[in-house]
Order: structure tokens, then sequence, then C-alpha cells
């Protein structure tokens, strides 16, 4: 966090900027805190009893736990067909969502004959639908991804055709008298305009991928993280619940931060002061 | 003599809503010359901007006809600047080219000549949101003549400014029209912005719009909208406008 004072500031702006770096390094240090003293005050409680270590793990247990299903291989197994399941109902579920987000701001008509279609499809429970998907597709991998992909369907689609119609009507008019063609208005202006909602959508649905995905293993899996939680949850092993979990956070983390990161990359042109 | 370009003919203009029909324009005809800078001013929501808007060709006439005797469709020029963010400077002039495929690479030279020649060369790679309202309004008018257009189309397109920067780029913007000979027609609700940039000045009277009055203006001096602003008879012109404006207020007020 050390940055070079400038050449030629006063002692009054450098305390200022000195400040401002105190209280990132303090918001740092903080947050490391928060999760050392959680993980030592977890061990320290399961090693003197004040919790059942059989009921509520403890922080050497789950690193056992990780380091065994590491060493028969298992864990990149769960991990793979999870991260799998997710991706692909993720990227499926927003290459579909904008799609249709598209159809639906091309036609002001078709937009207004399906908006109690889309109003219901979003207030209903998708896991509902469970049974069906499983009837259908089958008791596997295909079923877990068509759900993480109606979870995150319909959440996108409202969400990027609210930023579509957000765009004003006066950057279209200025379109329209440089004689554009509705194409080129949504390649030239919607598209591009509409890139800092689309990724902010795409923000929410990622985290709407997984739970599809781990409800979806919770219904029908032979494997992966959602499976290790349920089986694990019924033979009482709170051991292995805990390690998924644990995994769970860092893999659902890791892919946010990277849509994060891609946004950032996009929307260069908004940070240009 | 001069010859016509624009010519409009008994026009009239209805707008349908679900609750009422509206006569925007009712029976209008006037004619403007290559290389003429009207004015066109009139009480606030008479119809002005409609009438841009069917020289456009974003809108028919409901009756009567409008004629542009050139074969490229004319420039417009909005209140606001509306330059993408995303895009750099360079990307935003080249804009209307490439909406009509044109981008050629003579057309792309000349459209950077034009910010060059207009001193925003160096603006060239930077983003909209890094420039004053004063040279990103420039640089609209850069992506305007892009196309090389004979006719331009200006709404009010000084009215977002601030005023100090609004006499500046009116100024500047009057200079470039005029060094590159272009047709213009300008709609304002600002009557001294109107003589100070015109070579006529058309008076509208309030909704349904029509043609009330029209005013050569011959200002003696300097020909610059800041030095025509000096000239003894632009107080004149100023009065005579005001009162038949005021005339239309009062009467569609009551």
């Amino acid at each position: 966090m050390k940055k070079r004072l400038p050449n030629n500031c006063s002692p009054e702006h450098a305390a200022y900027l000195l400040e401002i770096d105190r209280k990132e390094r303090f918001i740092t240090i903080a947050r490391y805190l928060i999760l050392v003293g959680f993980v030592v005050l977890w061990e320290v409680f399961a090693r003197t009893g004040v919790i059942d270590p059989f009921i509520g793990s403890s922080p050497s247990r789950i690193w056992d736990t990780l380091m065994r299903l590491y060493a028969n291989g298992e864990l990149f197994e769960h991990i793979w067909i999870t991260l799998y399941e997710t991706v692909v109902g993720f990227v499926l579920g927003t290459l579909f969502g904008t799609l249709v987000a598209i159809l639906l701001w091309w036609s002001k008509t078709l937009s207004r004959i399906l908006d109690p279609y889309l109003v219901v499809l979003n207030a209903l429970p998708k896991i509902a639908l469970g049974p069906i998907l499983i009837v259908w597709f089958g008791a596997g991998v295909k079923s877990i991804i068509v759900m993480a992909l109606l979870i995150s369907l319909v959440v996108t689609i409202m969400s990027v055709l609210v930023g579509f119609n957000e765009i004003t009507g006066e950057k279209q008019l200025l379109m329209r008298t440089l004689g554009a063609s509705k194409l080129q208005i949504l390649t030239m202006v919607v598209l591009p305009a509409s890139v800092p909602t689309i990724m902010s959508a795409l923000k929410i649905s990622v985290g709407m991928s997984w739970v599809g995905v781990i409800v979806g293993e919770y219904l029908v899996s032979k494997a992966g993280l959602g499976y290790l939680i349920v089986y694990g949850g019924q033979v009482f092993k709170l051991d292995l619940v805990m390690t998924s979990i644990v995994v769970l956070c860092v893999l659902a983390a890791v892919m946010y931060y990277g849509v994060a990161y891609l946004e950032k990359k996009l929307v260069l042109w908004r940070t240009h002061a | 003599m001069a010859h016509m370009l624009v010519e409009a003919n008994d026009v009239c203009l209805t707008y349908h809503e679900p609750t009422a029909e509206t006569r925007a324009i009712e029976h209008l005809s006037f004619q403007i010359n290559q290389g003429e800078f009207v004015a066109i001013v009139g009480p606030s929501g008479c119809g002005k901007t409609s009438v841009l808007s069917l020289l456009a060709g974003l809108m028919e006439p409901s009756e009567g006809e409008i004629h542009i005797y050139d074969d490229k469709k004319p420039g417009y020029m909005l209140q606001r600047d509306h330059l993408l963010d995303w895009r750099t400077i360079e990307g935003n002039i080249m804009l209307g080219l490439e909406v009509k495929h044109m981008a050629t690479p003579e057309n792309r030279a000349y459209a950077l000549f034009l910010l060059d020649t207009y001193g925003l060369s160096e603006f060239r790679h930077h983003y909209p949101r890094q420039l004053s309202g004063g040279m990103r309004q420039k640089v609209a008018l850069i992506r305007t003549l892009a196309t090389s257009p004979e006719l331009l189309l200006l709404d009010e397109p000084f009215s977002a400014l601030d005023y100090q920067t609004r006499l500046r780029v009116a100024d500047e913007i009057h200079s470039i029209l005029r060094r590159e000979g272009k047709t213009a027609i300008l709609v304002t609700h600002d009557i001294s912005e109107a003589i100070s940039m015109s070579d006529r000045v058309l008076v509208f009277s309030s909704r349904p719009a029509t043609l009330k009055h029209e005013h050569i203006i011959r200002l003696s001096g300097d020909n610059s909208p800041l030095g025509r602003r000096n000239a003894p008879e632009f107080k004149d012109y100023f009065d005579m406008i005001w009162k038949e404006l005021d005339g239309y207020e009062k009467t569609s007020a009551q």
C-alpha cells in the first residue's frame, strides 16, 4: 500500500495522504484478523469442549478431511464436476438471457405480450421444477445444468432488459439522424452502453448459478460438492459437510472476482477521469 | 443568384396520441437558399423542433411537401452532444461515417483534418468524459460535418452550455460553418442568439406553428456573432422580435 508521495506536496497534503494510507492498512488488517480470529476461536472451542467437534467440526478436522480427499483423488473430481456444471449453466443462462432481452428490446409488442409470463416465471421458485427436470433430462449432470440455467435465466433477462431500456431515447434519436438502422442502433449504441449493466447482472447471476447447481446436486447427483454435503449430512459426517462448504466458499469467491475483474477490464472508459 | 436548397410547401403536421390529436404545424411554407444561415424562433412548444424532424426525414408531413435539393441527408445537431462514452474522440467523429458505411481512408482523413483544423487533434485519443462541455459540442459538430452534409439542422445546440461557454462556442461554430460554406437552420428560443448568428430570422406563431414574420438581418460592423451583438441595429431587431413573440405568449396564455 506504500505509495510514493508526489514531489512538491505540502506537509498538510502529505499528512492527508498518509492518513488515507493508514486507513487502508487498517481495513486490510481488520479483514484478515476476523478470519484468523474466527478460525482460532473455533479450534480452541472445539478442543476445550465448548462445542462438540462431532457436530461442529473444527478447522484441524476440516484440514485433515481436505488432505484425505486430496490424497485419494476425490477432491478435484468433485470440484471439477461442480465447477463444470456451474460454468456451463452460468454461460448458457447469460447467453440465452441476453438473447431473449435483445428480442424483447427489439419488439415492444412482444415485450408487452410476454411481460406477465416473465413476472410469474420470476416469482416461481425454480426448485419446484426439480422433479420435472429429472424426468425430462435424467438424474444426472444435464438436469443440474438446466436447473442452474433456469435459476439465472429470468434474472438475467430482466436486469439486462432494464439496462437496454435505460439507454436514452435521445441517443437513439442521434443514431436515427445519422441514418442508422435498428440493428446498427443495437450493435453500436445499446449493446456497448449496456456492458456495465450486463456485467452487474452477471455478478448476481453467477451467485444464482451456484444455488442452482448445489440444489440440483442435492436432488440427483452422484458426485460434486453438493453431493458431498448431502451425503455427509446423511451419514453424520459433519467434517465432510464443513469441508465441502469451505471449498464452495473459495470457489464462489474466485468466480465472483473473476467476473468483477472482467467488468473492470471491459468498462475501462467508465473509470477514465 | 444562389440556388434554392430547401423548400417547404404548405406543410401541416398532426400528432396522434391516445388521448388527443394535436396540430403541430399549420400551412407552413418557406424557402432557404444554399449558403444561408436561417434561425427559427417561436414560443416554447410551438413545433420548431418538429420542423427539423421533418427536414431530417424522421417524420412525414400530414399534408404538404418538404424538399431538400441535395443528395445527402442533412446533418443534425442536438441540444446535448450525446458523444458515446466508450468511444474515443476519434471513434466518435467516425460514427456517422461508420453508420453510412462511408468510413473510407479519404473520409476518415477528412474527419481528422477537421479535428485538427478546429484545434482538437490533441484530444484524438481521449474519452469524451475528459473534455469540457464546449469542446464536446465542437466534437459533436465535427461528427456532423464528417459526412459532408450540405445542410445542417441545429436544434438549440448551445442551450445545455453555461452562458460564457455558450457565447464562445456559438462564435466558433458559426465561423466553422461559414468557412465550410454550409447552409444551416438554427432552432432556438434565444432571440439574441438568433439575430447574432443568422442572415434571416423566421418567427413562428404558437402551436400550431405557422410562419408569422420574417426578418432579413443586416448588421453593420464585424460579422462574428459576438461582434454582431454590438452592432447598433441589433437592439432594434431584438425589440421587434421580442414584441412579436410576446404577443403570442400572451394569446396562448389566455
